[in-house]
């Protein structure tokens, strides 16, 4: 039995510690706060927070050393990086038109059973694009892991082997919220996606969404105005047929009825779980077992509580 | 007539002690919705308010109020608008242009200084004032020869906060960068922006020329030196991305002409292009009215008339609808869509000088390079 929590912000009122006493190990307890980048490794008052020793595996700095003593790998990580972009330029362009036709269909009117079966064509299309971009993902990381796996690089076994030791003696690891896409990254350069599975995790904001099978960016309230949500990227895959939703309070158009009933069906089977302060999802091996303070979005493009603890 | 004004005059013409009061206890000019009061307290033959906003007469008369030294001008003026003005005083045949004394908000321009009316509504944008917990990013220069000019040029860089050599940036390259620095807080701009995560950490190229008014008129030697020296020199000597999307020119005013000359001269090496009150001049039939500087402009707005093209990926581009550049830039808007390129335009109820170009920076700069707010979840 594997236990995985996910919790939403931890400001202003964090609930971190209620996570912890719910793991209950008195084994290490080890951080990933790459997503904080530059703040990496400033958890002192997550220290405050759990009462507990806390120890960061700085995979943030980590990674740039790595860099920096393996030219090679850097290069081939700049190249992945740069092809992932340039493809999310890309699905952004047929992204575009595909959903503004889904919005239409979803505000117009027609004879119920014709536009039905037209709204149901439009949002399997954006399905299949949303499909068809993270088959393409997939391929990008799959040609770098084949590269790099020939290429000679001792600086960063070195540096993977200790954060593997880390996180194998580790009781719980933490996974702290920041830049979902840099987070991701570094738990991947470091090989940590099967070893976390196997591990008690607590991860919240956008380490809860890495947690995920799929990540989803959105804001609704960005300083350009609504902004239609992205598929970014595979994460972890631990938990699973869940889109997860940090400050979904203010970062969606819960007003906009139609809105929010497209997001939720285009990402359907998977269920859109907010994660906002005070929010809990408790999971065992992936599957939800109780939750508080998490809603679901329904078809409708309303809230409906996840479950009760 | 203004309500304070009428309160002034309640029990008659008012005496020192309730002028006193009045000046003392006001900011001027005097707000309220739709409308704006002037008020000028001195000695004088005339008062004359002068302001710059095009449709309008420069020079507007302020009437003296019975038995007193204050000069009033009540005028009209929708709510979020501002711009800026001076006083026109003429005593024994001599006119002087003086600054608002009653008022302390004012902007400066390469010209000067001037008072500025802020209508009913308008706020400064928070993002354009200090922000102490943003981390601030330095700024750095260099010369270097440019052949198509024949001469030295200095280029200021700004390198944002915890610029790292091993990452790569976006790169935007300004027009009179320094004159965005000095009069439009472009430093603090772009501190406070990168900070919220609405755009992404970049480095910013600042040019200054010698003599704008030459070499931003459609001067093929300019966009040599830009499209090609500049870059040259910028990606031998730092970290930037190396696509096109990832590289945006910017200027306003004849830098905005400057700008789409340069990326008429070599498209798509710029995909971003960010265009504020460009002075887009152009004639369709007969000769142009704004002089002999405007001839190159004018030929060279006319010739991407007659034979458009896709220039840029993205063009934002802005003008104060109190100023007669909106003509040519709302003209501009159909043409450059019609290429397929993603043009995103907004007019603010403002004239053309530096402020408002500074508060439109963060509607262009985060359409034209959104930021990893986007990507953060903290």
């Amino acid at each position: 039995m594997v236990m995985q929590i996910l919790l939403g912000p931890q400001n202003p009122v964090p609930n971190l510690k209620q996570a912890v006493d719910r793991i209950n190990t008195d084994g290490p307890i080890v951080v990933i706060s790459a997503g904080w980048r530059d703040s990496e490794g400033e958890i002192d008052e997550l220290r405050e927070i759990t009462g507990r020793s806390l120890e960061d595996l700085k995979l943030y700095r980590r990674a740039e050393e790595v860099f920096a003593n393996e030219p090679a790998l850097h290069e081939l990580h700049r190249e992945r990086q740069n092809k992932l972009r340039e493809l999310q330029r890309l699905y952004r362009i047929r992204l575009a038109p595909t959903i503004a036709a889904a919005r239409k269909l979803m505000r117009t009117r027609a004879e119920p059973e014709l536009l039905r079966l037209e709204q149901r064509a439009a949002i399997t299309q954006l399905r299949a694009l949303d499909s068809h971009h993270l088959r393409r993902i997939r391929g990008i990381h799959l040609n770098f892991n084949e590269r790099r796996s020939a290429l000679e690089v001792p600086r960063a076994l070195v540096q993977r082997d200790e954060v593997h030791s880390m996180v194998k003696n580790a009781g719980l690891v933490l996974i702290a919220g920041g830049h979902v896409a840099v987070l991701l990254n570094r738990i991947r350069l470091f090989g940590l996606d099967r070893l976390l599975a196997q591990k008690p995790v607590i991860a919240w904001s956008a380490g809860a969404m890495a947690m995920s099978e799929r990540i989803v960016l959105f804001h609704h309230a960005a300083p350009q105005g609504k902004r239609d949500a992205e598929l970014l990227d595979a994460g972890l895959g631990i938990v699973h047929r869940r889109v997860l939703l940090p400050h979904a309070g203010s970062r969606l158009d819960w007003r906009n009825r139609r809105r929010m009933a497209l997001f939720s069906r285009r990402f359907s089977p998977a269920a859109c779980s907010t994660l906002d302060n005070g929010s809990m999802i408790h999971l065992d091996n992936g599957q939800v077992i109780a939750s508080s303070g998490s809603s679901i979005v329904t078809r409708t493009g309303r809230k409906r509580a996840l479950a009760k603890s | 007539m203004n309500p304070q004004i009428d309160t002034l005059y309640h029990d008659g013409p008012p005496s020192a002690k309730k002028i006193g009061e009045f000046i003392q206890n006001n900011r001027f000019p005097l707000i309220e919705p739709g409308h704006v009061t002037f008020v000028f307290q001195g000695q004088a033959d005339e008062v004359n308010l002068r302001r710059w906003i095009s449709g309008l007469s420069t020079a507007q008369p302020m009437q003296v109020l019975e038995d007193t030294d204050l000069w009033v001008l009540r005028m009209e003026l929708p709510d979020k608008s501002r711009f800026e003005y001076k006083f026109e005083v003429v005593r024994g045949g001599h006119h002087d242009l003086v600054l608002d004394q009653l008022n302390d908000v004012q902007a400066s321009d390469p010209f000067g200084a001037n008072s500025v009316c802020q209508g009913h509504g308008y706020k400064r944008p928070a993002w354009t004032l200090n922000d102490p917990e943003a981390r601030k990013g330095s700024l750095t220069g260099f010369q270097m020869y440019s052949e198509a000019f024949e001469s030295q040029r200095d280029i200021q860089v700004y390198l944002p906060a915890r610029f790292k050599k091993s990452r790569s940036y976006p790169l935007l390259v300004v027009h009179d960068g320094a004159d965005y620095l000095h009069y439009a807080d472009f430093q603090t701009v772009l501190d406070n922006l990168i900070h919220r995560l609405e755009i992404p950490a970049m480095v910013v190229a600042m040019t200054q020329s010698p003599d704008r008014l030459v070499e931003y008129t459609g001067d093929l030697r300019h966009a040599r030196f830009i499209g090609d020296e500049l870059l040259r020199e910028l990606n031998a000597k730092l970290p930037l991305i190396d696509s096109n999307n990832a590289r945006g020119l910017m200027g306003a005013s004849l830098g905005g002409v400057a700008s789409l000359h340069t990326a008429r001269q070599y498209p798509n090496r710029f995909g971003q292009l960010l265009l504020q009150s460009g002075s887009f001049a152009f004639s369709d039939l007969g000769k142009h009215q704004k002089g002999p500087i405007f001839d190159p402009v004018v030929s060279f707005v006319n010739e991407y008339r007659k034979n458009p093209f896709a220039l840029a990926e993205k063009i934002y581009m802005s003008c104060g609808v109190y100023e007669s550049l909106i003509y040519e830039n709302r003209s501009l808007v159909p043409l450059l869509q019609a290429q397929g390129m993603q043009v995103k335009y907004e007019e603010a109820r403002d004239a053309h000088n530096w402020e408002n170009w500074r508060d439109r920076l963060r509607n262009g700069l985060s359409w034209l390079f959104p930021g990893p707010l986007w990507m953060v979840y903290e």
